[in-house]
């Protein structure tokens, strides 16, 4: 177990450095193909009255100059070394992991993700609580009164909100709930849990609820469909045959089965969606990391897009491993 | 189809039916699917003729209807973001264009680009999965590896840069076609690993199976396994996975137009009208009701075949 | 919403001069300004509340470029002259801030002397002297670490060689020869040429004093030190900053600012519908870039008239317009310019930007808020729709009688510009002239496409979707960096898209030579007489935004220096 571990630390990581110079290439040598001079790239982060050679300084000090690789290096080593900078009278070191600097703005990165990652988790986190639940438990329900009107109308919501995009729901449930009845938090409220659960949990009300009707749609639907394959096999019948008693049947034995492809989905949707729920932080103006991802591509602003990306394969990447640790737990074919 | 039921009824209930018959009465059996079914195929329709359909029922897509918006407030005039028996949808603010026209356009941007953008990402992964499934080793090692990486990365992070950095001429393309092939490559090329991955696992057991080894014994070599041996039984979960990537990549094409990069203006997008609509919601509800609805009994409607297809082919199911 | 205003360059200032050297502007009943002070009113206390719908370039005074950021500006930093907060026409004078007095000009207004007043202290109890402004200016200089400011000082001063403090050998880093401070209250500009407007640049924030031992270079913006009423209290880059009242503030300091609020707090990147409905909703006080509301927001307010009564038209001194490209075929044949002057529907181009409310109908350049504008149309056409017969008649002369085909670039982000590029596209199709709409990034639109003159030959930008506004309401300032061919780089960053007319510039030249105002306020007529016949430009709209005030807000006046509320004032009843 533990060298499996191991290799698959060393392969995530490998995995990462494959990710960050990917994206790397696609903002740094796309243009360049596209025939940007270093120049080029770096006036965009200056002011606009900037002449040609204070352009070309701050093409130098962005290190726009240099080869990809050396920029690339330069990267890598700053995750793993830290770096420093020059701030005018000071020069100011950025411990390792050091994300570098916003070219846009100036400002370290790596304080921005991290302020910003509490929001996302936020979202990410009561949202997954929700639909697991949610989904999980009307699939089950689905699954044992099969073709009852109760199976038919979740199936039916399930499908629903299959369908539906996200920033569609989530538009028609501010404009019904929040601007026109009132009863929930504009767009753009967020407060930190530490300052206010209580509000906390009033702005996020919303924005949980939709992500989890378009996440416990799918879950619901998974689940009944294992649950029916489950119920069906010998081993329940052995279990009901033993005289165990109904709900033990169906939640230790039956459902325990049903649940690792539920457990691999899960694990992979909430590695996807902490990466960013871009499409839900942008509906509802939550500012997490999602929005920040759109931002920093949209203004061409490579540290904050390498630090998002970084985060979020991370994320992508443990959920991975965890859900395949976890398929060890509760499967015992499984060996490493 | 027809061929067969006709052999079937010569044969009389002494033949065993073909899995294509089976399923396909199951699928007739299952209203829901059909009804599905139906709906996909008015679209498509719907798509194909949308000239026609404009011609008869609306206005020009790109044309502008001043008279229809009030001027100061920017707002179409009459009820309900302005409804009419000329205006079925109602029009949009500031410029008074159509919304059913505009709907019924943005049909043919979706259903193609998800049409195209899944046949490349049914091609990649077959192509790759059963290469991989089939083959094992490094070669399995390294496309599975590949699959891995594709699956780390956030998705549409990278389809917005790489939509933002592709300049206006490109490849020899320009304009519409240039921004519609781009979607299709982006979406097709990053959805890939899920067929790959699924077709992956149906190779890896369809290779234990005995008519296999039986193929390879009688002097077969890999390539001639792979086309007659191994891709007939993919048939199925590749079907019903397609059809179930389609409204994903539905979905997938919304969300990139509504966050603005997709297939750029004036041509009209679901996504991209819902963008627009975000800003006008409380006023001009209509505008942002309709598109949505659209997008929603598309997908809807490619959800209920796909279910009723994967049923239908399912050997377990019951 | 949202549309920042750029300050306007260095040819600007050169303009004022004139406009300081020939007498105060006149202001007149055109100005749109709301004329006297809405709910006056001298309570102390409450929380104002500002949202900011982008990220502030740098709350640095070194580092900052827009009029909504000098304006704010005012409330943490004193400069050594500003704006005086007052309604109307004296809104756009100068008063003494740091300084006791205006500047004193000698050796031909190439020496500025200026005396600061005494007891002025920086928030940690510190004395403000005149090196601490001398620091401030020459860090200023400093472009790379500080990339946003305007470049005035750099370019006016007599640098002889300097760079940056941060590069400085003098163990006080006060090697800058060219600004002298002979004691503790005195600071005297040496300039490389006379400029008798050096005022206005007196009143930018880069003269705001910083002291060096608390100076971190790009990381100052995290905690500026105070010189005015309010100090920072805390500071979330990107997020929000919050200030409270300064106890070092003097008051017997400062005759101009009666601070009232106890507490701001600004919130930045706020989705700007969501900042258009807490302002209606009563959660926000105040849309810091000053704008004006979104269409949406526009529709909704305008249609009740409870909404309606707090709203205020600030006419602003900038044009909505579309350039049309000489470089670019059949553009370079005037017929072919004047043909599309003839078939643009100038009502779709209103509409676009809100119809009446978002701007008035242009028919030349310079907007009417600036003394010695005038309105004339050399393209008339019934109820402004446009006149495609003689539009017709025009391609037929330039040798295109069934039209012709280019493109018409916009900036992604501007939805306005887009609805514009798209009414064109309409209304110019009646004529046979068929538009290819094109957009590109706001970030570098001048930069590296519409501005950049072979990009922009290239890639068939026929016709270029563009603004300008100035800073401050003066003629040449609008118009210099827009008709001027001699400020055309081939390396890009352009404001102007393609005006080539040497007897432009000769009137331009002409007008800085003339010290009467009336005689200047014709040429700038001539000037704009001659780019309309020259057919360079097609005019859209006289910009107008339209603010919104909540009813709890106090002390609310149109600043005309900043052509949005003025924030030194306001107050609020909110408890």
């Amino acid at each position: 177990m533990g060298a499996y571990i191991v290799r698959r630390m060393i392969a995530a990581v490998l995995l990462l450095l494959i990710v960050t110079a990917a994206t790397f290439v696609v903002f740094f040598l796309v243009p360049r193909l596209a025939g940007a001079t270093p120049e080029d790239l770096a006036s965009r982060y200056v002011g606009r009255t900037a002449s040609p050679q204070v352009i070309h300084q701050i093409a130098v000090k962005l290190g726009f100059t240099d080869p990809v690789w050396v920029q690339y290096g330069r990267f890598v080593k700053g995750l793993v070394l830290g770096a420093a900078y020059s701030t005018g009278p000071t020069t100011v070191h950025c411990p390792a992991p050091c994300f570098g600097y916003s070219f846009l703005t100036q400002n370290p990165v790596l304080p921005d993700l991290l302020d910003r990652l509490p929001v996302t988790m936020s979202l990410a986190a009561g949202g997954a609580l929700i639909w697991l639940l949610a989904g999980v438990s009307t699939g089950v329900i689905s699954a044992l009164r099969r073709g009852s009107i109760f199976d038919r109308a979740a199936m039916g919501v399930a499908l629903a909100g299959v369908s539906l995009p996200i920033f569609f729901t989530g538009l028609l449930a501010l404009s019904i709930f929040s601007y026109w009845l009132g009863i929930t938090a504009p767009g753009g409220s967020y407060v930190p849990l530490e300052e206010n659960p209580l509000r906390w949990a009033y702005d996020l009300l919303l924005p949980w609820i939709t992500l989890a009707f378009l996440y416990a749609a799918g879950y619901a639907r998974l689940t009944r469909a294992g649950m029916l394959d489950t119920m069906g096999e010998d081993f329940i019948r052995t279990a009901r045959a033993k005289g165990l008693p109904e709900r033990t049947v169906v939640l230790k034995h039956g459902l325990r089965s049903a649940l690792t492809p539920i457990l691999t989905i899960f694990g992979l949707d909430l590695g996807l969606l902490l990466g960013g729920a871009i499409l839900t932080e942008s509906t509802y103006s939550l500012p997490g990391i999602g929005k920040y991802s759109v931002d920093a591509v949209v203004n061409n602003d490579l540290p904050k897009v390498l630090g998002v990306v970084l985060v979020g394969s991370i994320f992508i990447i443990v959920a991975n491993l965890v859900v395949d640790l976890l398929y060890a737990v509760v499967d015992p074919r499984v060996r490493y | 189809m027809p061929g067969m039921s006709e052999q079937g009824r010569a044969a009389t209930a002494i033949q065993g039916r073909s899995l294509r018959q089976i399923a396909w009465r199951r699928l007739k059996r299952d209203r829901v699917a059909l009804a599905g079914g139906g709906v996909v195929i008015t679209l498509i329709l719907v798509a194909i003729f949308a000239p026609v359909i404009v011609a008869i029922l609306g206005h020009p897509p790109l044309e502008f209807h001043y008279d229809k918006v009030d001027p100061e407030l920017q707002v179409p005039r009459g009820h309900f973001g302005g409804i009419s028996p000329d205006f079925l949808f109602g029009a949009e603010p500031v410029n008074g264009r159509d919304v059913f026209s505009r709907v019924v356009y943005g049909s043919r941007i979706s259903l193609l680009i998800a049409f195209a953008a899944t046949m490349l990402s049914v091609l990649l992964g077959t192509v790759l999965g059963v290469i991989s499934g089939y083959f094992g080793g490094w070669v399995d090692t390294l496309i599975s590896r590949t699959m891995d990486v594709f699956l780390a990365f956030p998705l549409l992070l990278f389809a917005i840069a790489l939509a933002g950095v592709v300049p206006d001429r490109a490849f020899g393309l320009t304009g519409d076609t240039l921004r519609i092939t781009l979607m299709v490559f982006i979406i097709g090329f990053f959805s890939w690993p899920y067929i790959g991955r699924i077709v992956r696992g149906q190779a890896l057991s369809l290779r234990e199976r005995e008519f296999i080894d039986a193929a390879r014994s009688l002097g077969a070599r890999s390539p001639r396994i792979l086309c007659t041996e191994m891709l007939p039984n993919l048939a199925a979960p590749i079907l019903v996975y397609s059809t179930l990537l389609i409204p994903t990549n539905i979905l997938f094409e919304a969300a990139l137009s509504f966050l603005g990069v997709g297939v750029r203006a004036p041509t009209p997008t679901w996504g991209g009208m819902l963008s627009e609509a975000t800003h006008w919601f409380q006023i001009a509800p209509n505008f942002m009701l309709f598109p949505g609805l659209a997008i929603f009994v598309t997908v809807l409607a490619f959800n209920l075949f796909g279910d009723g297809l994967r049923d239908a082919l399912d050997p377990r199911s019951r | 919403m949202g549309t920042k205003r750029p300050a306007a360059a260095l040819a600007a200032l050169a303009a004022l001069l004139l406009a300081a050297c020939g007498g105060p502007s006149t202001g007149g009943p055109d100005r749109g300004t709301s004329g006297g002070i809405h709910n006056p009113s001298d309570a102390k206390g409450g929380t104002l509340r500002y949202a900011d719908s982008g990220d502030w370039d740098s709350l640095d005074p070194a580092d900052t470029y827009y009029a909504y950021t000098w304006n704010f500006a005012r409330l943490y930093g004193r400069a050594l002259v500003m704006f005086k907060p007052a309604p109307g026409a004296q809104g756009a004078t100068l008063v003494p801030d740091l300084a006791e007095s205006l500047g004193r000009s000698s050796d031909g207004a190439k020496t500025w002397t200026y005396t600061l007043r005494p007891g002025v202290r920086f928030e940690d109890g510190s004395p403000v002297t005149s090196k601490d402004v001398k620091y401030a200016v020459e860090r200023s200089l400093d472009k790379t670490t500080f990339p946003n400011g305007p470049t005035y000082f750099n370019d006016l001063l007599d640098l002889q060689g300097y760079t940056s403090p941060y590069a400085d050998p003098d163990p006080d880093k006060l090697g800058l020869k060219a600004i002298e401070t002979p004691d503790d209250r005195t600071i005297v500009f040496h300039l490389r040429k006379a400029f008798s407007g050096f005022d206005y640049l007196a009143q930018i924030p880069a003269t705001m004093p910083v002291p060096r031992a608390k100076d971190t270079g790009s990381k100052y913006k995290e905690h500026v030190v105070s010189t005015g009423p309010y100090k920072f209290q805390t500071n979330e880059l990107g997020k929000r900053f919050t200030m409270v009242r300064n106890p070092e503030w003097d008051p017997a300091t400062d005759p101009n600012r009666r601070p009232l609020p106890d507490r701001i707090t600004v919130d930045l990147n706020v989705n700007a519908d969501d900042v258009d409905n807490r302002l209606i909703s009563g959660d926000l006080d105040v849309a810091i870039e000053g704008a004006g509301v979104g269409p949406s927001a526009q529709g909704r307010i305008l249609a009740y008239q409870g909404l309606r009564a707090n709203t205020d038209s600030a006419s602003v001194a900038r044009l909505w317009y579309t350039a049309l490209n000489p470089d670019v075929a059949p553009l370079d044949n005037i017929h072919c310019r004047k043909a599309v002057l003839y078939a643009a529907d100038r009502t779709g181009y209103q509409r676009a930007y809100g119809g009446g409310t978002g701007g008035e109908i242009a028919t030349n350049l310079l907007p009417p808020v600036i003394p010695g504008a005038k309105r004339f149309d050399l393209y008339p056409s019934p109820k402004h729709t446009g006149d495609i017969a003689k539009a017709r008649d025009e391609l037929a002369q330039c040798g295109a009688p069934n039209g012709f085909t280019t493109g018409i670039s916009y900036r992604a982000e501007r939805p306005k510009e887009k609805a514009a590029a798209e009414a064109l596209q309409q209304s110019l199709a009646r004529a046979g002239i068929k538009l290819e709409i094109k957009p590109y990034p706001l970030g570098d639109y001048t930069r590296l496409y519409a501005g950049k003159p072979d990009y922009a030959k290239a890639n068939d930008l026929g016709l270029i979707v563009y603004g300008w506004g100035a800073d401050w309401p003066d003629g040449y300032g609008f118009l210099a960096q827009i008709v001027d061919s001699r400020v055309i780089r081939a390396t890009g960053g352009n404001t102007n898209l393609g005006i080539r007319d040497p007897a432009i510039d000769q009137m331009l030249d002409q007008a800085l030579l003339t010290t009467d105002t009336a005689a200047r306020e014709q040429i700038w007529q001539g000037i704009d007489r001659k780019v309309m016949e020259d057919a360079f430009v097609l005019p859209g709209v006289w910009a107008r935004g339209l603010l919104y005030r909540p009813p709890n807000l106090t002390n609310v006046f149109i600043s005309d220096g900043f052509q949005m509320y003025d924030y030194l004032p306001l107050g609020t009843t909110r408890r």
